[in-house]
């Protein structure tokens, strides 16, 4: 295995960061938004996204990137495998995101926003300034579990062709005729990646449980 | 649109039979998992650091890299050493090995928050070893650890669809395979999404009772 | 001279957990139907003396007997087989501070549960011996209920019962009300009382002072890990031979005198 083949793999790692974050920016507001209906219990609003979501946890997020790739193209709309694949990662986590938001929504306590109400508070203040900084806090150790999960599933956009990591190595193993170290390569860059969020959540819920504990 | 679900509907063979791999696949990577998990958790919990600290990487492994890159090692790889698995073994393998790692650390969760006391009692009553595991340990245990092992198993049914890359003939396998052929991505891909929806609810239904069964005892 | 009349015979037992010497060489023997109350202030060793008993904690030094027959080394000298030591468990019945139910089974089942598994009787010759010991104990229509469902007091007579199930050559008892509500003490104190009064052989470490007075046929109290005073109860709590019995049971003389039972 050549420098110039660690270099391609190293392209590859360029591309698998920037669709996770790409996929993550987009995810974590809609998924707010998504947990927001759901908990507003607006009429045909939350039935969807209950249905929404309960269907988009349980498809695997290869079935869902086939099905945009290639059904959005039948139907009229043009799509290229990055697209499809920003798309396919940003519906995945959105559904995921949208239950750890739910969570701390439904464990918000009332009376905080009761509060809020008596002083005055419209709608919208009482949201940005009493609801959403808690539930930002109480939500951050599973949205970064998530974060470390959307890493994980990222070699799934090799399979339309995205050259991330995953379909580098495997490129590379292909034409070498030695599948293994490249795929080593592989495992030595999303690792640490991996590892770093999943320290990250570790770390925000000692934080976490040491003020409890302060408080 | 009703077309191409008709083509769906006569090519239901291929789909069945890839519902029913995917189904059998995933049964069977978790039990496996699940036994292997009660192999690796008393390891991880081992006072002897070289045993918890190998258990602990195998775990922490596991947990940092992507399944399909570690299907992709076991299936082309592995030859690599002179182990050539078909794309079923490695397939089965793969799931196996790193669900195992985390059914360990369900299962140390589940183990921690065991009251001990109940455990003492069955020690002092006489029993030992396997029939103390069997009777006394394991059933509260499984009714605690219920619901997190029912979100693996889905889990692990997702998963699954990533085998799809070497070749194994599970559902989105199937789905690709018509797609292909007769040009219906939007009927095939959104009927092996309804399958998937509905192997997981019954999935879901099957932790509601476990559920159902604990709280009895709660 | 082999004395088979005494069910327990404890012999020198010491342990210590870390630095700490928790007991230091404590004798007793207990004969057939003795109700011998252990009693002490907090860390006395009174719980590991108990749980040494069963081998639930292994002595460090001494020797136990249960019917002549050696606890925990067998006759060659080393310690026992984990199937050794279960067989020998299944003679002493053991009641627990915490109830210790198995939560997973009825009432019912948690009393059929270690005969019918351990000690390999028929299921249900077993059935009918549990269904008359609910029956004794006040619950037999609680036989069908989860332990979660059961209050405290219900839950230990549950214990009592589960432990009599296996027909035991001794019961232990380790404090056995102190995690009760007070007002659901007394309902536990009277099933062990009539034990007692039955003939069982029964060794109870408990702070219930009423109850040792009027049960024990014998009170052990221990200091520091070590047997301080032995001897009847009426006369350890009205003339205690010891200064540090004396001290203790002044603590407890308020209990006593505002009639705690």
């Amino acid at each position: 295995m050549s420098g110039s083949d660690i270099a391609a793999i190293f392209q590859g790692a360029i591309v698998t960061v920037t669709l996770s974050l790409i996929g993550i920016l987009i995810g974590l507001p809609i998924g707010l938004g998504l947990a927001l209906i759901r908990w507003a219990n607006l009429p045909i609003g939350a039935g969807i996204v209950t249905l929404y979501v309960s269907m988009l946890r349980a498809t695997p997020l290869v079935t869902l990137l086939l099905l945009l790739f290639f059904a959005l193209p039948n139907i009229g709309v043009p799509i290229n495998p990055i697209s499809a694949a920003i798309l396919a990662l940003v519906m995945n986590t959105s559904a995921f995101n949208c239950e750890v938001w739910r969570s701390a929504l439904m464990n918000f306590p009332k009376d905080q926003y009761e509060a809020a109400q008596s002083v005055g508070m419209q709608a919208g203040q009482r949201f940005r300034r009493i609801v959403l900084p808690q539930i930002v806090r109480v939500s951050l150790p599973g949205l970064v579990n998530e974060m470390s999960l959307l890493i994980k599933v990222t070699p799934v956009l090799a399979v339309v062709g995205v050259v991330d990591i995953t379909r580098a190595a495997v490129r590379i193993g292909a034409q070498t005729y030695e599948p293994l170290p490249p795929l080593l390569v592989a495992v030595a860059l999303y690792a640490p990646i991996v590892f770093a969020l999943v320290s990250l959540q570790r770390w925000i819920e000692r934080r976490q449980i040491a003020a409890e504990a302060a408080a | 649109m009703i077309h191409d679900f008709a083509i769906v509907w006569n090519e239901r063979a291929l789909l069945l039979n890839g519902l029913a791999n995917t189904a059998m696949l995933s049964t069977l990577a978790a039990i496996a998992a699940l036994v292997l998990g009660f192999i690796l958790t008393p390891a991880l919990m081992s006072k002897r650091r070289a045993v918890s600290g190998a258990a602990q990487i195998f775990v922490d492994g596991m947990r940092c890299v992507p399944f399909l890159l570690f299907a992709y090692i076991v299936y082309y790889g592995l030859p690599s050493f002179g182990v050539r698995l078909d794309n079923w073994t490695s397939g089965l393998a793969a799931l196996t090995i790193y669900n195992a790692a985390y059914m360990a650390e369900i299962l140390r969760g589940a183990w921690v928050v065991q009251p001990r006391e109940p455990i003492e009692a069955g020690v002092a009553f006489g029993f030992s070893e396997i029939r103390l595991f069997r009777r006394i340990i394991l059933p509260p245990l499984l009714l605690s650890a219920g619901p997190v092992i029912g979100n693996q198993m889905i889990q692990i049914i997702k998963d699954s669809a990533f085998l799809t890359i070497i070749a194994l003939p599970e559902l989105t396998h199937a789905a690709s395979s018509i797609q292909s052929r007769h040009y219906v991505p939007f009927a095939a891909f959104i009927t092996a999404v309804f399958l998937y929806w509905g192997l997981c609810l019954v999935i879901e239904a099957g932790v509601s009772s476990i559920g159902r069964v604990a709280e009895a005892r709660r | 001279m082999a004395e088979f009349s005494k069910v327990l015979d404890v012999a020198g037992v010491s342990k210590r957990f870390g630095d700490v010497e928790v007991l230091s060489d404590v004798s007793f023997q207990v004969d057939k139907g003795e109700t011998v109350c252990v009693l002490g202030p907090s860390g006395s060793g009174k719980s590991t003396l108990l749980r040494c008993i069963n081998w639930l904690e292994r002595p460090d030094a001494g020797q136990i007997y249960l019917n002549g027959e050696r606890v925990g080394i067998n006759g060659a000298g080393i310690i026992m087989s984990d199937r050794d030591l279960s067989q020998i468990r299944t003679r002493i019945g053991m009641v627990f501070q915490h109830f210790a139910l198995w939560p997973h089974l009825t009432v019912l089942q948690n009393l059929m549960e270690a005969p019918v598994q351990v000690q390999r009787r028929p299921k249900a010759e077993v059935r009918d011996e549990a269904l008359a010991l609910l029956a004794k104990v006040g619950l037999s229509e609680k036989r069908d209920a989860f332990p979660a469902r059961l209050s405290g007091g219900q839950k230990q007579r549950v214990g009592i019962a589960r432990a009599l199930a296996m027909r035991p050559d001794l019961l232990l008892f380790d404090e056995p009300t102190s995690a009760l509500d007070p007002e659901l003490v007394g309902e536990v104190l009277v099933v062990m009382r009539d034990l007692a009064r039955e003939g069982m052989t029964m060794v109870i470490v408990t702070h219930e002072m009423g109850f040792a007075r009027e049960a024990a046929t014998r009170v052990l109290f221990l200091d520091r890990g070590r047997a301080v005073e032995t001897g009847a109860p009426d006369r350890f709590f009205s003339n205690p031979e010891t200064e540090r019995a004396r001290q203790f049971l002044q603590r407890y003389a308020g209990d006593t005198a505002a009639g705690r039972r």
